[in-house]
């Protein structure tokens, strides 16, 4: 079932990119790679105003983004920079208290133009050593400057400008009074500085209408050239003689390059489109989009793939792992219900509930795959995904075999947690990122990653049906037979999660063997992969030793939860050693409060299970 | 008695107590980097047999898997896993018995070390990450120089060097993993010869980053019966070399990490550098080499995990350093490891051994209730 679903969305997706061509389609290069305009503009809405989309105005982050192009001064009084930090907000000398601390650029800037010393000052510090109030302020004039600069790199594009001389109108190629862009004027220039050469010489008061109407526009022109800084909006494909593969932004071109064909193509029918945009005329946006593409088409050098564009304008829009989260929840919620009420029929509901979940989650985890065309595996965001995606996995297996809602239980939960928990990485920026050299060689990180995601994943399986062994042992003592089945199951989860994590970590020492030159260096992640093979080798020969009856190694297997996350997210708290791929803030807090967790219910609920069995034995000597 | 002993060291119990030290010691060891780095901690904790916290000695990591080696091979002799039901079991242990042969040997017989080639020059040395070494050069013949070199192990306070070649005594006086020079406001005693007429070497605090530790020597020369004999200090990385003349003789003297000669060079015709386009994320880094044996030059690509090996020797990609005015020049880093296959075919066995017992046990415990 699981597969005829999958591969009915997988066919689906293919028909995605049969789509026409969007304005969220527009390529751009933003770190390193060519992604949809969709993403650039969730990206930067993320950065400035937290969220995805612009929360207060009902708009979309790609509105929003065309909204600031096409009416750049309206732009400037929204307001949409997010500050967090009272400190900061003061620093700037504006109150706290306006409007959900949202504030806008011209709010703003004078703040930060008063600063300027400070901001300086804290440049020249090292990262590691700024604190709180300085790392914000820098990122707050960060965002602000690229803000500025977003806002302006189409300012070439917009009609500013008209000419109401009847010669020079000609000249230009227009109706006199029709407003045109520099753009415009700047590829008519030829004709408009043979002209102007003669005014420079004469005095201004021997000017004609018609000179002076040429000398007006020349200052304008210059007064919009001012926005020459605005090269944020990378849209161009290069010149088909570059080698560096760095694309261009609108206002590149006019620095007096070259423009090729397919350059000038792709800037005429931009123009054409946020023309046809300001004035709301649907028709006109469709022409100059096919315009466009065909512009981007005609480009000798790299082609760009409009399929995978739109797959991740889809994938943006879909949201696979939200949806994903509401099955996990709502397969959660109709189990307790089949608990309570009619249990076959609600269970089998979640249990479809949970496999919809999972097939979203596959196929998000899929489009990633196509779109970055890598492993799944590479950043901290991915492994918390990927994680998920194992157990809940694992859960319908169990599942299927034993029909009794225990998988959809320990699925749903885990499932749904990680989902959550990926959130909150998700919430840092884009979560599609370029990856470094040496994490850059496909086949091993594909092995080792994922095999120790693998590890991590089935560990944490493990370490809830420990939870899950103990609370039932407080429940029915006396059920041997089914604390039995779930002791068997735990101990088969933990064989699984033994091998995933000892070939792992080996697969891991081959790895650095390979690019770095030793097998093994000692160093935190590393010794954190370690430390869950060890702790869970220790439990597998306490058990064989008779060191440790069922209660005690379920418990071990709890405790294994806190050596699992301790290795996944606590060695970059040490931010020392060659892995430390992502450091963030506030997760030490979660750390301490999961360690605590786990310990308290941990040793809680065995102490307690003891007790229960201690009492059945005596009940039964009387 | 030998069943006894057998018995003993082959106890699964033995085996959880030795993994609960050796979780300790890894704990122990990585939280510490934060402190006193990688290289230190690796040396107290894990590549030491016995470290010592106060007066009491602790069994450090040599000792650790040494004895989980012991167990693991006295478990072969049990006469009841000899069964066709625990075949996995025995492949497993197998497997780890060969992962920990390879660590030791990995252990006691590797070494490593790095190379920094510029553009358009070549090298034969391999300079050791950690290990300094005195190197005394005389340089008055005009066909060959020789060398005197003394390692780090020698460096003890009081310690007398001495070769049958050379003219002069070397006493140390002082080795600092970690020192400064400190200019001094007049001039020192006239014991005091070199560098040490005007400055004085101050030992300083280990840094955690080992690169950044510049080690440096105080020691004293004697037996030259002339105005050289006196005090002299050299530090490691020093840009102006030291001289002495004894009996008409030219000497330089160096304190340089120590250096293992290659039975080949290695010449760096080109770095590259390739950046993901408009970020400063680099996509791959690689060398254009030529290995030259016996005059004869080889072309090689050296890139990010593609390492080049030869003569038992495998060199990396390890680095660069990139000149303000555009020079280029590759940092390889060098290493010699005979353990290096046992990984690769233990984990193998290891996995087989685990899969095969995971087929013979699943059945049972994933039962249909």
């Amino acid at each position: 079932m699981i597969i005829g679903v999958l591969t009915f969305i997988i066919m689906f997706s293919n028909t995605l990119s049969a789509e026409k061509f969007l304005v969220s389609d527009i390529p751009i290069q933003e770190g390193g790679r060519i992604k949809p305009l969709d993403s650039f503009a969730r990206n930067q809405s993320l950065a400035f105003y937290g969220k995805r989309k612009i929360k207060h105005d009902n708009l979309s982050a790609m509105d929003w983004l065309l909204n600031l192009f096409t009416h750049p001064e309206k732009g400037l009084d929204q307001k949409v920079f997010n500050l967090r930090n009272p400190e900061v907000v003061n620093a700037l000398d504006l109150a706290w208290t306006n409007n959900f601390h949202k504030y806008s650029y011209n709010e703003l800037f004078p703040g930060i133009e008063k600063q300027l010393p400070l901001i300086r000052e804290i440049f020249e510090k090292k990262e590691a050593e700024r604190d709180v109030f300085e790392t914000q302020l820098v990122e707050v004039y960060q965002n602000v400057m690229k803000f500025r600069e977003i806002v302006s790199s189409l300012s070439c594009l917009l009609p500013l400008f008209s000419v109401y001389d009847p010669a020079l109108a000609t000249s230009l190629h227009i109706e006199p009074g029709q407003l045109i862009s520099y753009a415009h004027v700047m590829s008519h220039r030829a004709s408009l500085f043979e002209t102007s050469q003669g005014i420079i010489t004469k005095p201004e008061s021997e000017w004609s209408l018609s000179e002076r109407e040429i000398a007006l526009l020349l200052y304008n022109l210059q007064q919009t050239s001012s926005d020459e800084f605005a090269k944020a909006l990378k849209i161009i494909p290069p010149s088909k003689n570059d080698s560096s593969g760095l694309w261009l932004s609108p206002w590149e071109l006019f620095d007096g390059r070259l423009i090729e064909p397919h350059q000038d193509k792709i800037i005429k029918s931009l123009e054409a489109y946020l023309l046809a945009r300001f004035e709301n005329n649907i028709e006109n946006q469709n022409t100059a989009l096919r315009s466009y593409k065909a512009g981007l088409l005609s480009h000798i050098g790299k082609k760009v793939d409009f399929s995978i564009l739109s797959k991740e304008r889809w994938l943006n829009k879909a949201d696979l792992f939200t949806n994903s989260l509401v099955f996990y929840l709502l397969a959660f919620i109709l189990l307790g219900l089949s608990w309570m009420l009619k249990p076959v029929i609600l269970r089998n509901i979640a249990f479809g509930s949970i496999i919809l979940g999972f097939c979203l989650h596959a196929f998000g985890i899929y489009l990633r795959m196509v779109i970055m065309s890598r492993p799944p595996i590479s950043t901290l965001y991915e492994t918390v995904i990927f994680v998920g995606f194992v157990i809940v996995l694992i859960s319908l297996i169990i599942e299927y075999l034993r029909k009794d809602g225990l998988g959809i239980f320990i699925g749903s939960i885990s499932g749904s947690m990680l989902h959550y928990v990926a959130f909150g990485y998700a919430a840092d920026g884009d979560t599609l990122e370029m990856l470094v050299a040496v994490l850059n060689s496909n086949f091993w990180l594909a092995t080792h990653v994922t095999t120790i995601i693998l590890g991590y994943g089935t560990s944490l399986m493990a370490g809830l049906i420990g939870h899950i062994y103990l609370i039932e042992k407080i429940r029915v003592p006396n059920d041997t037979a089914r604390l039995k089945s779930i002791y068997n199951n735990m101990f088969g989860v933990t064989l699984i999660a033994l091998f995933f994590t000892l070939f792992g970590t080996i697969l891991g020492g081959i790895w650095a063997d390979q690019s770095w030159g030793r097998f093994w260096g000692w160093d935190p992640k590393e010794n954190g992969a370690l430390l869950i093979v060890l702790w869970q080798l220790m439990m597998v020969h306490m058990r064989i030793s008779g060191l440790a009856k069922p209660d005690k190694f379920a418990l071990g297997m709890v405790l294994n939860n806190i050596v699992v996350i301790m290795a996944w997210f606590g060695v970059n708290l040490l931010s020392i050693g060659l892995h430390s791929y992502g450091f963030a803030s506030g997760i030490a807090v979660n750390l301490v409060l999961f360690t605590f967790f786990e310990i308290i219910t941990g040793f809680g609920t065995y102490y307690w299970a003891r007790s229960r069995n201690k009492l059945s034995i005596r009940t039964k000597n009387i | 008695m030998l069943n006894k002993i057998i018995k003993l060291f082959s106890s699964p119990k033995l085996f959880v107590y030795s993994l609960v030290w050796l979780m300790i010691l890894v704990v122990v060891g990585t939280v510490s980097q934060r402190d006193i780095g990688l290289y230190a901690s690796q040396q107290i904790y894990f590549s030491s047999y016995f470290f010592f916290i106060g007066p009491i000695p602790f069994p450090g990591g040599r000792i650790v898997l040494a004895l989980m080696l012991v167990n693991l091979v006295s478990m072969m002799f049990k006469q009841n896993l000899w069964k066709m039901k625990k075949i996995g079991v025995v492949i497993v242990h197998l497997g780890g018995v060969m992962l920990l042969v390879g660590a030791g040997m990995t252990a006691i017989f590797s070494s490593e070390g790095s190379m920094v080639i510029e553009e358009g020059s070549k090298s034969n040395t391999v300079d050791d990450y950690n290990i300094t070494e005195l190197a005394i050069i005389d340089i008055s013949d005009v066909n060959y120089d020789q060398y005197f070199v003394f390692g780090q192990p020698l460096f003890k306070n009081g310690n007398n060097l001495m070769h049958e070649n050379l003219d002069f005594d070397i006493t140390i006086l002082d080795y600092m993993d970690n020192a400064t020079l400190e200019q001094l406001k007049g001039s020192s005693g006239i014991q005091f010869k070199g560098m040490l007429k005007n400055f004085m070497l101050k030992r300083i605090k280990r840094d955690k980053d080992d690169m950044k530790n510049r080690p440096g020597i105080i020691y004293q020369i004697s037996g030259s019966f002339s105005n050289t004999d006196g005090i002299y200090g050299l530090i490691f990385g020093q840009s102006v070399p030291a001289t002495i003349k004894v009996e008409g003789r030219q000497y330089v003297m160096s304190l340089q990490k120590k250096k293992t000669y290659l039975p080949f060079a290695i010449e760096l015709e080109d770095f590259k550098k390739v950046m993901h386009p408009g970020t400063d994320v680099a996509k791959s880094y690689s060398s254009k080499i030529n290995l030259i044996e016996n005059n004869v030059p080889r072309p090689i690509l050296i890139e990010m995990n593609k390492p080049l090996r030869h003569e038992g020797y495998t060199f990396y990609q390890a680095s660069f350093i990139e000149n303000p005015s555009g020079e280029e020049a590759t940092v390889l880093a060098a290493v010699k490891n005979y353990g290096r296959l046992f990984p690769y075919v233990s984990s193998i066995i290891m996995s087989i051994g685990l899969l095969l017992h995971m087929l013979v046990s699943m059945p049972n415990l994933f039962k249909k209730n």
